[in-house]
């Protein structure tokens, strides 16, 4: 029987209504919100004039747009490598067999169940000039002087990310997880008659194997952690100084304390075209692997 | 049987939703970020909500509450949805952006006829000046707050501290004598990047003669390498870039951690309640430091929150304002004695409240040198010129920048805010605004 060509649109009209609703119409009026010169009073009053490019330029020339950028860069791949990293060693671990494995794995888990309010306040306690750590580490007489994990410019958003790859563990160590039961055994015993060592089994089999899903979880992580934003507001507000600012926070940050919402949406246009960007060149990586 | 027990439910449940609706013709909706479990909040829905029905039994108010941290990006979107409450209390230095924007109705007749004239002037000029405009009233701030030093004067005596400190050079000396003696640190104070961390530093500011839209002069770096210094001396930690809010710095002296706090009145309601006051023992409050000897007062910003009527239906702005006025005309005296750790923005309260509750004393006498924070920063570019001050401020404290460097910077940030004459103009409006005040506090 072959259905109407009317029919199938029917079909799919409410899904393409939620697209364009939630996920279009958004977009591009943000793009509109960043070519006017909107603050709270001109965006309540609806009279906010068109002002070109003038938010990009501005943006452009300031300074803490470059770092937060950069930050962004930083914090997102380092992340994601870390992230894969432990996520993967991991799984490799817990596809043995040994006494209390369950526990073990539950308390991987843990970073994931925690909300990240508690987490962020925890972490921003722990890290502080007097914090658990510091203090920690001055109890075995390693320091004498409190590292400045979150005090110095130019080592929060290190020791930020470091947080973001304990929160993001669970999330690697599933995926991979998940992906390594599916391996047929039998390969394994044939390397096993043929010899290989361990690791000659994790680099020739497991790794191999495990491609289409590391490239599914690192495409996956990417864009995931280049929107955090919560961690980094509970934890530094994007400070001291602005310098562990995300594009996220930024774009809050002048949105909400500073009510610059042409600004801040020209943050979000410029944060939509790297995603677009980075989501292109990945399918095309993918297509071509193919 | 089922079929009668139906027709009697329905008829029931009609009856209800009727009869409720008899009784409550109109419902207002009063939106707030005080908790519903807090002092104003209660004082809200237990006294002025049931005063209002008791009188208008056709009123029902709904007390709706949204978190402090929502509350701005909250109204926005009620505003260009046009689904605003019908009364709001919010933080003073939006007041004046949200007047700008139409929020707001005009009160003017109705403060004039139920409070009247003497009322309205009775009211500190601050507050006059942040809740009017061109001669119109938009808002009435209810209460006020300001800053000043807390401390624990067992910790001062144990380091030699006979009086609290007065001066500038006094409470860096204190602080030293704590950190040197104690072991632990003389100060906390607040410097997140926000706000909060503006409104802490102001008080170094404009006490020192320095203006916010001003910060490449010497005044300004002064007070700076100031605050800084006592960061860098190690008497207060670096730890006030990231602290959560200004009730972090609470816990901090609640814990023993520091003897010293920069803290405004409301803790009174908030962390320092009667039993923690008891149990820690020794808790005083100080004036805020002067810069030199013989100043009577530190120039402050004052805190503190505003009612307005935006709704613009003319019924229930009606009602909305009736809300109002009971609490100025009827239950002030109640408000500021039992219900709040703020404390009064009219004259004649303020003397009243001082006898009442002696621990308000030092921040009542201190209201006469405070000053409304949008004035003294571009109007309505306060908020961008706040947060330029709170990041040099944190890129000073973390030592990222030199004070001077700092402040420089974001100076010059600040004059790209403006076009030159708007930049020209409110720098002489701030500038006049201070220099009055400042002679107030050194007339003898």
């Amino acid at each position: 029987m072959k259905i109407p060509k009317v029919t199938l649109f029917l079909f799919l009209l409410p899904s393409l209504a939620l697209i364009f609703i939630f996920g279009l119409y958004p977009v591009v009026y943000n793009v509109f919100l960043s070519l006017k010169d909107v603050n709270l009073i001109t965006y309540i009053r609806g009279t906010s004039k068109d002002v070109g490019s003038l938010n990009y330029r501005a943006i452009l020339g300031d300074s803490l747009f470059w770092r937060a950028l950069y930050n962004t860069i930083v914090f997102t791949l380092l992340s994601i490598v870390l992230q894969m990293v432990v996520g993967f060693l991991l799984a490799l671990l817990f596809y043995y067999e040994f006494p209390l494995k369950g526990f073990l794995q539950a308390l991987v888990m843990v970073p994931w169940v925690m909300p990240i309010m508690v987490s962020g306040s925890f972490f921003r306690w722990f890290l502080n000039d007097n914090g658990f750590l510091n203090n920690l580490l001055a109890t075995f007489g390693w320091i004498t002087e409190p590292v400045r994990w979150i005090t110095l410019e130019r080592v929060v958003i290190y020791s930020l990310t470091a947080v973001n790859v304990w929160l993001g563990i669970p999330f690697n160590f599933i995926l991979l997880y998940t992906g390594m039961q599916q391996i047929p055994e039998e390969l394994y015993e044939s390397a096993d008659i043929d010899g290989a060592a361990g690791w000659q089994k994790v680099l020739y089999i497991a790794l191999p194997m495990l491609k289409p899903v590391l490239v599914a979880t690192f495409v996956l992580g990417c864009i995931l952690t280049f929107k955090v934003f919560d961690l980094v507001w509970i934890v530094t507000r994007g400070g001291p100084g602005g310098a562990s600012h995300l594009l996220s926070t930024l774009s809050y940050s002048l949105a909400f304390d500073r009510f610059q919402f042409g600004k801040s949406a020209a943050v979000l246009v410029l944060m939509q075209i790297i995603v677009i960007l980075f989501v292109g060149f990945s399918t095309r990586i993918r297509l071509e692997e193919r | 049987m089922r079929r009668t027990f139906a027709v009697g439910l329905l008829v029931a449940v009609l009856l209800l939703v009727v009869g409720v609706g008899a009784f409550a013709e109109v419902t207002l909706t009063f939106q707030s970020y005080s908790n519903p479990n807090e002092q104003v909040a209660q004082f809200i829905q237990n006294v002025l909500i049931p005063e209002l029905k008791k009188a208008h039994p056709e009123v029902d108010v709904k007390y709706v509450y949204i978190p402090f941290a929502e509350y701005m990006s909250t109204i926005l979107q009620q505003a260009v949805s046009n689904t605003l409450p019908d009364l709001v209390y919010l933080d003073n230095p939006w007041v004046p952006q949200l007047i700008e924007a139409g929020v707001f109705q005009k009160i003017t007749d109705n403060v004039m006829r139920d409070l009247g004239k003497d009322f309205w002037m009775d009211f500190f000029p601050g507050h006059r000046l942040l809740t009017s405009k061109d001669e119109e009233i938009y808002a009435l701030q209810v209460h006020t707050n300001n800053l000043a030093i807390f401390y624990r004067e067992g910790f001062l005596k144990q380091a030699g501290i006979g009086e609290p400190p007065k001066t500038w050079d006094e409470f860096q000396d204190a602080a030293k004598k704590i950190k040197e003696s104690l072991g632990i640190y003389g100060l906390m104070f607040y410097a997140g990047a926000d706000e909060a961390g503006t409104w802490q530093f102001e008080p170094f500011l404009w006490s020192n003669g320095g203006s916010l839209l001003e910060l490449d002069q010497p005044e300004a770096i002064e007070a700076l390498e100031f605050v800084t210094g006592l960061v860098k001396n190690g008497y207060a930690p670096r730890d006030v870039v990231g602290l959560k809010d200004q009730g972090d710095v609470t816990i901090w002296f609640m814990n023993g951690q520091a003897a010293m706090m920069i803290n405004g009145n409301w803790e009174f309601g908030w962390h320092l309640l009667p039993d923690v006051l008891q149990k820690l023992g020794d808790v005083k409050v100080a004036p805020f430091p002067v810069p030199e000897a013989g100043m009577r007062s530190a120039v402050l910003p004052f805190g503190g929150e505003c009612v307005g009527v935006t709704t613009s239906d003319s019924e229930k702005a009606k009602y909305a304002w009736e809300l109002i006025r009971i609490w100025f005309a009827e239950r002030l005296d109640e408000y500021y004695e039992k219900w709040t750790g703020h404390i009064p923005t009219l004259a004649s309260y303020a003397a009243k409240i001082a006898e009442k509750r002696p621990e308000f004393e030092i921040f009542i006498k201190q209201a006469a040198y405070t000053l409304p924070r949008p004035p003294m920063g571009g109007m309505d570019k306060y908020p961008d010129v706040s947060n330029e001050l709170a990041l040099a401020l944190q890129k000073a404290l973390t030592e990222a920048q030199t004070p001077e460097a700092a402040f420089k910077e974001a100076a010059s940030n600040i004059r790209n805010l403006f076009t030159p004459e708007a930049y020209e103009e409110n720098k002489a409006t701030a500038r006049k605004i201070l220099e009055e005040v400042l002679a107030r506090t050194k007339a003898q």
